[in-house]
């Protein structure tokens, strides 16, 4: 696939595939992201609490990528991981 | 490290100056562990730095967060607890900063329904050479089509947004900088852009299941 054909599908992704009309913008994903992250964390599952936001997160890259952030230190915190870095 | 409760950290981090200073460096120390641990393990693009650097980085967006933090400590809700919001903060403050580094030099001067995002040529079937000549013919058709929709359906805003981070592949938090608005005016500005997109392509004859299967893999 050349690099017009990848943009183009790309393009035609975005408009008709991964994007759903979902009902969360990004404030209203992004103010549940603490709550919702502990409990993931602790072991439940997103899509069965909250939809919509998993929804959001799989169309949205920025609030994907800082859910994921969230998530990943908070797995750390609680599994001992977090130490103080040394200069 | 103390374990606080959310309500010990509040009133510690607004409380006398001696009790304050010392609940904002476990914060900002513990904020500092949470980034560095994010930017050693998780970030592929720092990796070229070394591990002083991004402690040093680490601990420059802590100390970014703590502040952002306190800016905002009247809006937690305790919802989580403390040190759960005050890290998504500080993810949004470091991952943020990570943007602005990378985008630096991106416009969306360029970026015009004139331009050549999806380019005048795009319609040559040079990229498909697997495409037998009928296939190759309605791509190309289809691609014009698009382009032509691009143009005809959307304002100049709605294109270059969509252009950037749908093409681009450009942050929406980097692209709202430039457009002079918030991220999640954007982001309505991308659904109504998507959804005249697909109206306009349907009355084209273009619906989204024959898009699909025409550009599936």
């Amino acid at each position: 696939m050349g690099i017009q054909d990848e943009q183009l599908r790309k393009l035609i992704d975005h408009i008709f595939d991964s994007h759903q009309d979902d009902v969360l913008d990004c404030d209203s994903c992004g103010c549940q992201l603490e709550c919702l992250a502990e409990k993931v964390a602790g072991g439940a599952s997103l899509r069965e609490m909250w939809p919509e936001v998993e929804a959001h997160l799989m169309c949205c890259r920025d609030c994907r990528e800082e859910w994921q952030a969230l998530l990943c230190i908070l797995r750390a915190e609680s599994n001992g991981q977090l130490s103080t870095p040394e200069k | 490290m103390i374990d606080r409760t959310n309500e010990q950290w509040l009133a510690e981090l607004t409380g006398p100056p001696d009790v304050q200073a010392l609940a904002l460096e476990e914060l900002r120390g513990r904020l500092q562990r949470g980034i560095f641990y994010y930017l050693s393990r998780e970030r592929s693009d720092l990796a070229d730095l070394s591990s002083s650097e991004i402690t040093q980085m680490a601990e420059d967006l802590a100390q970014d967060a703590t502040l952002r933090v306190m800016e905002n400590l009247d809006s937690f809700r305790g919802d989580s607890r403390f040190t759960t919001w005050a890290t998504k903060i500080a993810v949004r403050v470091a991952i943020s900063d990570l943007r602005r580094a990378r985008y630096k030099d991106f416009s969306l001067d360029n970026l015009t329904a004139d331009g050549d995002l999806l380019p005048a040529n795009a319609t040559g079937v040079t990229g498909t050479p697997e495409l037998g000549p009928e296939d190759a013919t309605e791509r190309d058709d289809v691609m014009q089509r698009i382009t032509a929709a691009l143009k005809d359906a959307l304002t100049e805003r709605q294109y270059q947004a969509l252009v950037a981070v749908a093409v681009q592949d450009v942050p929406l938090e980097i692209v709202a900088e430039r457009m002079g608005t918030n991220r999640n005016a954007l982001y309505k500005l991308l659904h109504d852009a998507r959804r005249k997109l697909r109206t306009y392509m349907e009355t084209q004859g273009l619906s989204t299941q024959y898009m699909m299967n025409l550009f599936q893999d």
